[in-house]
């Protein structure tokens, strides 16, 4: 039957919950521990193809390519030129793809490309700022390559302030490239035999992205082409839309008229596929000594390859009545920058809260008041708080910086906050349907990027129906599926869950209405728990959820929502503490313990978030220590292409995490949450470094040379 | 990777069969053990062998036994995993165990074996990419002279300046083990001291003095050195799993509180293990203190020329050193 009722306004009394504000299991765990889940690296179709790319290893060549002999390998079907990305028969970037294969085996295709015989004319590039910014450096844009500039505030204002200031700190502070690092690396496999339909299973942030740039490429009408995302493995803000990767394998399928594999390689991945920009920003701040914030004068450089590279802006979260903030673009020749986690944050993070550190360090003031002070907000301060509670900030012995005499094992803590929007919007479009013999679908086109979407597809109707989790089927990752968001700004949730939420609502009002006939109920006291419809009036009024539906017409019922816009927030912040250790003799800094504090106003499902927390912690923490994009600048090549020399945290380097969700956010709204929690980790771990042992290191990341050379020069 | 015939010995008479008749360096044969290495070589194409030699199909190169001197012999197949685990080493041998448990993560040494750790390639940024043409691998340039060579040499480089990979040789070295080498002509004892080589003296692509038709059979620890304390220490940038920026593998053996004979070997910081002999003979006679460290500290990176990038391997090389002196103190 047709559903026509009225939408929710609320998520409904917190004490009431059962399924949602709790810890829920994900309901795709056992698949993914198990290895069953079927990511689309797994997907072998009959008949299908591999396809690889050849990557130019330079920043700026002229290929050479022998497409004969490639062509000759036993077992290769389709050989293509790709040309998009040159200029000229040049390439403008490290990573440009410049050739594909499509071979009956991934053996085939690999000597393929070793028979293409690359030969490269090298070119003059611009890989770091130096050269970049060289007089007669080689364009990267027509227009030169220091681009976009943006200025915000009167710089003699601000200047005039920090004159008067009782301390003042200028320093430059510095970020690398970091690489998503996405375990699943870019790619789709095209099922296209030539005829007039195609599928497209896709590692993708946007199940409803990749349709349109497929069909026109394929030529087919955009509704013969189906993009199916089962599981995803990892996104971080770098998978939107068909891509190289994509459009690469739809033209080797539309040639080959098969099925056609291609995932990126794990060096082009690093290279091809996005990356979080590169900062460099001078920090000229002041402070009066009763510890507030008087003025700032802030020059940004973005290095974002090819691209502009992304910063909010200085004095990011924190409250400074005067001050002039410059941004720009410093293009160099290699792969673009992309979204990222919190694109900018972690940046301005690091910069702020270094100088705030910084200043309050020079005023001999404690670094966590000192930040209290500087901001405006309530919900900093008691996230602070309770950071610094559970870090024990108030038995840590040296608040203002490390004793005189350096112990061996030197121990310090440090703080960061955090901003995000974090809301919804619309587009989504979830179908409730419920069947005669009890079955429940909740079904929406949505990706679940491993954050839980799957999971609360199923919960929040199952929490409206009184159902368990198990009861209600998620079907997502289909582009015949009802509309959804793509996945970036952490708009997911609160775009979705809402819609949820109303399509549940919907259908269990549906229910009543037949049942309250049949029972001889208003259906305004009908209520739906552990598995019974029953009224709250006549107990004797009473159905199992099988007997109930029973009940309803052949058809069922099937109910659509739609995004509800009170049910979705906007805005969190979120403060982070670390306690570190570092070896005064050795330079090694280890870290002992970061604590995470988050307001999402409800908390859909309690375990997916903490997890969530977690992992923005564990990501921040291994850009804080280790990662960092390297590129010979004279060479042109990039030195670490693979996990071994680009270093991620492993086990050994995460230490004890206490995520904790901000419960006096009461909020009856859902947001986002991936994005919040990696934004202020590295500074809190910077920060701590130099309240363990005065060293205070303004270029990421933290690395032992550093450190050692740090403590050396005390 | 490129394809190749795979050879699966059933002896080592066989294995040395299917080498190479000349001990000249050449691409055409590589032997195989755990594959931790030589696999990612391959698939790299930074070596492209016509055949590959596995000497894991060879019964009997594995395990260890007492020799008829005191001594112990260890299989060169014996996986890394297997020294880390045996309790008698850890007891007799603990700077080995402490080696062999540094290396890697626990996947790659329950493959990865004692010859394959002591043969493996250096991990320079410019030897591992497969577009740079450096010195290593036949070219003409070594690139971290001028270019990133924060993970480099400060001690006996030149021409080339990659540091040794190994964690295990470092500690070989300071036990004064033999390591038995079997060629065509029969089986010769080398001491590790002499196995591996400068850039300067041997072969600027090679690390060792292993011919094309050897292979390292096994090591053998001398007697007495249960007797001896020693200890394996390691910085690494990453603890999950890392190459050392800077080791350290120091024995004494003690009369009372004072230090009657000394091997200091460093790793990862030079093109081989480096052994400090001028370090270990001022050492000897001294009590373990605050004096002792600074000197020995300072004797044995007296030699050390930095590169551009890697002048904290020093400081952080005197801690170390430091750490296993008082290590070994108490
Ligand atoms: C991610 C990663 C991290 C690593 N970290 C470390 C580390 O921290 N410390 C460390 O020391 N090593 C490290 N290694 C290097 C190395 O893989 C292991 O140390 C391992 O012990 C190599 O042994 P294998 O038996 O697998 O060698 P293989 O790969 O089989 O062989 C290595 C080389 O030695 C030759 N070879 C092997 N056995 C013999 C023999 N008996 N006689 C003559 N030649 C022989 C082979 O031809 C080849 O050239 C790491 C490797 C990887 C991939």
């Amino acid at each position: 039957m047709a559903v026509q009722d009225s939408s929710p306004t609320t998520w409904g009394p917190r004490e009431d919950m059962r399924l949602l504000n709790a810890d829920v299991p994900r309901v795709d765990g056992p698949l993914k521990v198990s290895g069953r889940a079927r990511y689309t690296h797994d997907i072998r179709l009959p008949g299908m193809l591999w396809g690889k790319i050849l990557c130019c290893p330079y920043p700026v060549a002229k290929p050479t390519l022998d497409f004969d002999r490639a062509q000759a390998v036993p077992g290769v079907r389709v050989v293509l030129p790709i040309e998009d990305g040159l200029r000229d028969g040049w390439t403008r970037r490290l990573g440009t793809p410049i050739a594909a294969v499509a071979a009956d085996t991934p053996e085939a295709a690999d000597d393929a490309l070793a028979a293409l015989n690359a030969r490269y004319e090298e070119g003059d590039w611009a890989v770091n700022y130096d050269q970049a910014v060289a007089p007669d450096a080689p364009k990267v844009h027509e227009e030169g390559n220091i681009r976009h500039l943006q200025v915000d505030g009167d710089e003699a204002a601000a200047q005039g302030e920090l004159d008067g200031c009782d301390a003042v700190v200028e320093a430059i502070y510095t970020l690398p490239v970091q690489f998503h690092a996405c375990l699943e690396t870019h790619g789709v496999v095209v099922d296209y035999r030539g005829e007039d339909e195609a599928t497209i299973y896709a590692s993708t942030q946007g199940t409803f992205t990749i349709a349109a740039d497929a069909a026109q490429i394929l030529g087919l009408p955009q509704n013969k082409v189906t993009v199916l995302v089962e599981h995803m493995g990892g996104g971080f803000g770098a998978k939107f839309g068909l891509d190289v990767p994509g459009r690469i394998a739809c033209l080797l399928a539309k040639e080959a008229r098969a099925p056609v594999h291609l995932m990126l390689s794990r060096a082009d991945e690093f290279h091809t596929a996005g990356n979080r920009s590169g900062s460099t920003q001078y920090m000229k701040a002041g402070a009066n000594a009763d510890g507030k914030l008087k003025g700032l004068v802030a020059r940004i450089w973005k290095f974002g390859g090819v691209n502009r590279g992304a910063n909010p802006g200085q004095p990011y979260i924190y409250d400074v009545p005067t001050s002039y903030a410059e941004a720009m673009s410093i293009l160099t020749h290699t792969d673009g920058s992309r979204a990222m986690r919190a694109p900018g944050h972690p940046q301005a993070s690091f910069a702020i809260e270094s100088v705030v550190d910084e200043l309050a360090a020079s005023l001999g003031l404690d670094p966590l008041e000192f930040r209290k002070k500087n901001l405006a907000s309530p919900v900093y301060h008691r996230q602070l708080d309770r950071a610094a509670k559970e870090i024990g900030w108030a038995a840590h012995p040296n608040k203002l910086g490390p004793p005189a005499e350096l112990p061996d094992r030197a121990v310090g803590i440090g703080f960061g906050v955090a901003t995000w929007g974090a809301g919804g919007r619309p587009t989504c479009e979830v179908d409730v349907r419920i069947d005669q013999d009890g079955s429940v679908t909740s079904s929406v086109g949505t990706q679940d990027l491993g954050t839980g979407t799957r999971t609360y597809v199923a919960s929040i109707v199952a929490e409206e129906l009184g159902l368990p989790v198990s009861a209600v089927e998620p079907r997502i990752g289909d582009s015949r599926l009802g509309a959804s968001v793509a996945s970036g700004g952490s708009v997911t949730t609160p775009s979705l869950a809402p819609a949820v939420k109303d399509a549940a609502h919907k259908a269990r009002e549906a229910l009543f209405a037949e049942l309250a006939e049949l029972l001889g109920s208003n259906p305004r006291n009908l209520r739906a728990k552990d598995g019974v419809v029953f009224d709250v009036e006549e107990s004797d009024k009473r159905m199992n959820w099988k007997e109930a539906c029973a009940c309803l017409a052949p058809a069922g019922i099937e109910a659509r929502g739609t995004f509800q816009r009170g049910l979705a927030g906007n805005g969190v912040h979120g403060a982070q503490a670390a306690k570190v250790e570092v070896d005064t003799v050795t330079g090694e800094l280890r870290v002992l313990k970061m604590v995470c504090v988050q307001d999402i106003g409800l908390p859909l499902n309690r375990l997916a978030t903490r997890s969530q927390m977690n992992g923005g912690v564990i990501q921040a923490l291994s850009y804080g220590l280790f990662e960092e994009r390297v590129i010979d600048p004279w060479l042109g090549l990039g030195l670490n292409n693979g996990f071994e020399e680009y270093r991620i945290a492993g086990t050994k380097d995460i230490p004890e995490i206490v995520s904790i969700i901000d419960d006096e956010d009461r909020r009856d709204q859902v947001l986002g949450v991936g994005e919040p929690v990696v934004i202020p980790g590295q500074s809190a771990i910077a920060n701590a470094l130099f309240n363990a042992c005065g060293v205070r290191i303004r270029d990421l990341p933290l690395t032992r040379d550093k450190i050692i050379n740090g403590l050396t020069a005390l | 990777m490129k394809s190749f015939e795979l050879v699966m010995p059933k002896t080592l008479d066989e294995a040395i069969a299917a080498l190479p008749e000349s001990g000249q360096p050449t691409e055409r044969v590589r032997v195989l053990a755990g594959g931790q290495d030589l696999l990612g070589e391959m698939k790299e194409s930074l070596v492209t062998p016509e055949r590959v030699v596995n000497l894991k199909t060879v019964p009997g190169i594995e395990g260890h036994e007492p020799t008829a001197e005191g001594g112990l012999r260890i299989g060169a197949l014996t996986r890394l995993i297997d020294l880390e685990r045996d309790e008698g080493l850890q007891g007799s041998h603990p700077m080995l165990v402490e080696a062999a448990a540094a290396v890697a993560t626990p996947q790659i040494r329950s493959m990865g074996t004692l010859g394959g750790n002591l043969c493996q390639r250096p991990r320079c940024f410019y030897y591992r990419n497969p577009h740079s043409p450096c010195l290593k691998k036949g070219g003409t340039e070594c690139f971290s002279y001028g270019g990133l060579n924060k993970y480099n040499a400060i001690l006996g480089g030149g021409p080339s300046y990659i540091v040794h990979p190994s964690d295990v040789a470092p500690a070989l070295v300071s036990y004064d083990a033999v390591f038995t080498l079997l060629g065509p002509a029969g089986e010769r004892e080398v001491p590790a001291d002499s196995f591996f080589t400068l850039p300067s003296s041997g072969e600027v692509t090679r690390e060792n003095v292993l011919a094309a038709n050897e292979i390292v059979t096994a090591v053998t620890l001398p007697a007495g050195r249960e007797a001896w304390k020693a200890t394996y220490l390691k910085v690494r940038e990453r603890d999950s799993f890392d190459f050392a920026l800077s080791a350290v593998a120091l024995a004494l053996k003690m009369n009372g509180d004072l230090i009657e004979q000394a091997r200091l070997t460093l790793g990862g910081v030079a093109p081989k293990p480096w052994r400090c002999t001028s370090t270990e003979e001022l050492l000897v006679g001294r009590k373990i203190d605050e004096e002792t460290c600074r000197l020995a500290g300072e004797d044995a990176l007296r030699m050390a020329e930095p590169l551009e990038q890697n002048g904290y391997k020093v400081p952080m090389t005197q801690g170390l050193i430091r750490r296993a002196l008082q290590a070994l103190a108490s």
